[in-house]
């Protein structure tokens, strides 16, 4: 087809397209949902159990509140990926607040083993937190990846990646609230491990359900 | 066709109305952002053939068309458009990178076949470099036309608009060449 004759056929197509709210607002609304569902986890946690078990020490307090810290950043960076033009470094933030999540539990393990004599890595498997990740990860987000789906797939690898690593991060804080570790290198292997691998699997996939619209049909 | 920019708050004015539907500002704002958008495309391509460089254009707009709604009205439009391009570019070089791996030029496949009917003259003659002398022998007209047209494969309208020449002028010139050029090749090939 001719441009010009595209040029006109578009002209004829065209209908209201509400711009899309910033990528700060976005990301506010996502927080909300994901600290809404945690929430919910943790009431019905203390419900059940009267106490979830947890030991707030402020190492502890450190690594959640880092990994809460990496969710919001990266869904961030997801959301500002999909817009043309918007900074391309958005994802140096989330990489330094998981960056500071894994020091920390580097150094919680470290101070474990001043304390046991051992690391635990061979004594503690953690199959149900990987259930419970990926389950709640899905839970956190679907609303994730409707909403960069309604942007541009500019980098579909990058913001899939930075989506599920979002969802994750606040997915293994409600799997450490339900499930109380007593080795830090535990949550290191199988909820880190957990993380990069769902999220290493989102990049080489986002290209399929990160597409441009059918344009062929338009 | 007019290729001076024009200004970017107009750009992003006419981009503003038409997200709110309006159809004849967002024609303009296509008609206005296309020579820019051709201009990127060539200056970031310059190995592309003219058809090439309209192809990424035309995905270009429909992928603007496409995003429309994640361009806020309070930016400057270009940045926004110049991202589009220059992704849409890379996606264009990568799928041409994997059609290049998986097809295999036909041309280049040294096969016949057995049917004596199926072995046409023209088919058997295969000497590029007589192709190449009988192509330099043409007048020039009928030269141009056959590298535009034959060799570069661009449409009549897309050699019409590079030569000046009418599109039938160019049909006329081009029918003129094949026949010369079979002539040719033909006395080489009895020769």
């Amino acid at each position: 087809m001719n441009t010009d004759d595209l040029i006109d056929q578009l002209g004829r197509d065209v209908t209201v397209a509400r711009p899309l709210p910033a990528p700060g607002i976005r990301t506010v609304l996502w927080t909300g949902w994901a600290i809404t569902y945690l929430v919910v986890v943790a009431v019905m946690m203390f419900t059940v159990m009267s106490s979830t078990g947890v030991v707030p020490t402020p190492l502890y307090l450190v690594q959640q509140g880092a990994a809460l810290i990496t969710g919001i950043v990266a869904a961030r960076a997801a959301l500002a990926s999909v817009i043309p033009g918007a900074n391309s470094r958005v994802w140096v933030m989330p990489a330094i607040g998981a960056g500071v999540w894994g020091l920390a539990l580097l150094w919680a393990g470290v101070l474990d083993l001043r304390e046991f004599g051992t690391l635990g890595v061979s004594g503690e498997s953690d199959w149900p937190c990987v259930v419970s990740m990926t389950v709640g990860g899905l839970v956190v987000g679907a609303p994730l990846a409707w909403m960069v789906r309604r942007g541009a797939p500019l980098t579909p690898g990058r913001t899939a990646f930075l989506a599920a690593l979002a969802a994750l991060s606040f997915a293994n804080v409600e799997a450490c609230v339900m499930r109380p570790h007593v080795f830090a290198l535990t949550v290191l292997l199988w909820h880190g491990g957990t993380a990069a691998a769902i999220a290493a699997l989102c990049a080489l996939t986002g290209s399929r359900w990160l597409r441009w619209p059918d344009l062929a049909t338009r | 066709m007019d290729e001076s920019p024009a200004p970017d708050e107009h750009l992003a004015h006419l981009m503003a109305r038409a997200q709110q539907g309006d159809s004849t500002a967002y024609v303009t704002l296509l008609r206005a952002i296309t020579p820019r958008v051709r201009q990127l495309v060539r200056a970031r391509r310059r190995f592309l053939s003219e058809s090439d460089v309209e192809d990424v254009v035309q995905e270009v707009l429909l992928s603007v068309h496409a995003v429309r709604a994640t361009y806020d009205p309070a930016r400057p439009l270009i940045p926004w458009l110049s991202a589009i391009v220059r992704h849409r570019l890379a996606d264009a070089g990568r799928r041409d990178v994997r059609r290049g791996a998986r097809e295999i030029g036909v041309d280049d496949l040294d096969v016949t076949f057995q049917a004596p009917a199926a072995n046409t003259r023209e088919e058997m003659f295969g000497d590029p470099d007589a192709l190449a002398q009988a192509i330099q022998a043409l007048p020039p007209g009928q030269r141009q036309a056959v590298e535009l047209l034959k060799l570069r494969e661009l449409s009549l309208k897309e050699a019409s608009a590079l030569t000046g020449m009418s599109i039938a002028a160019l049909k006329v010139a081009t029918h003129r060449a094949i026949t010369s050029l079979r002539r040719a090749l033909r006395g080489i090939d009895e020769g």
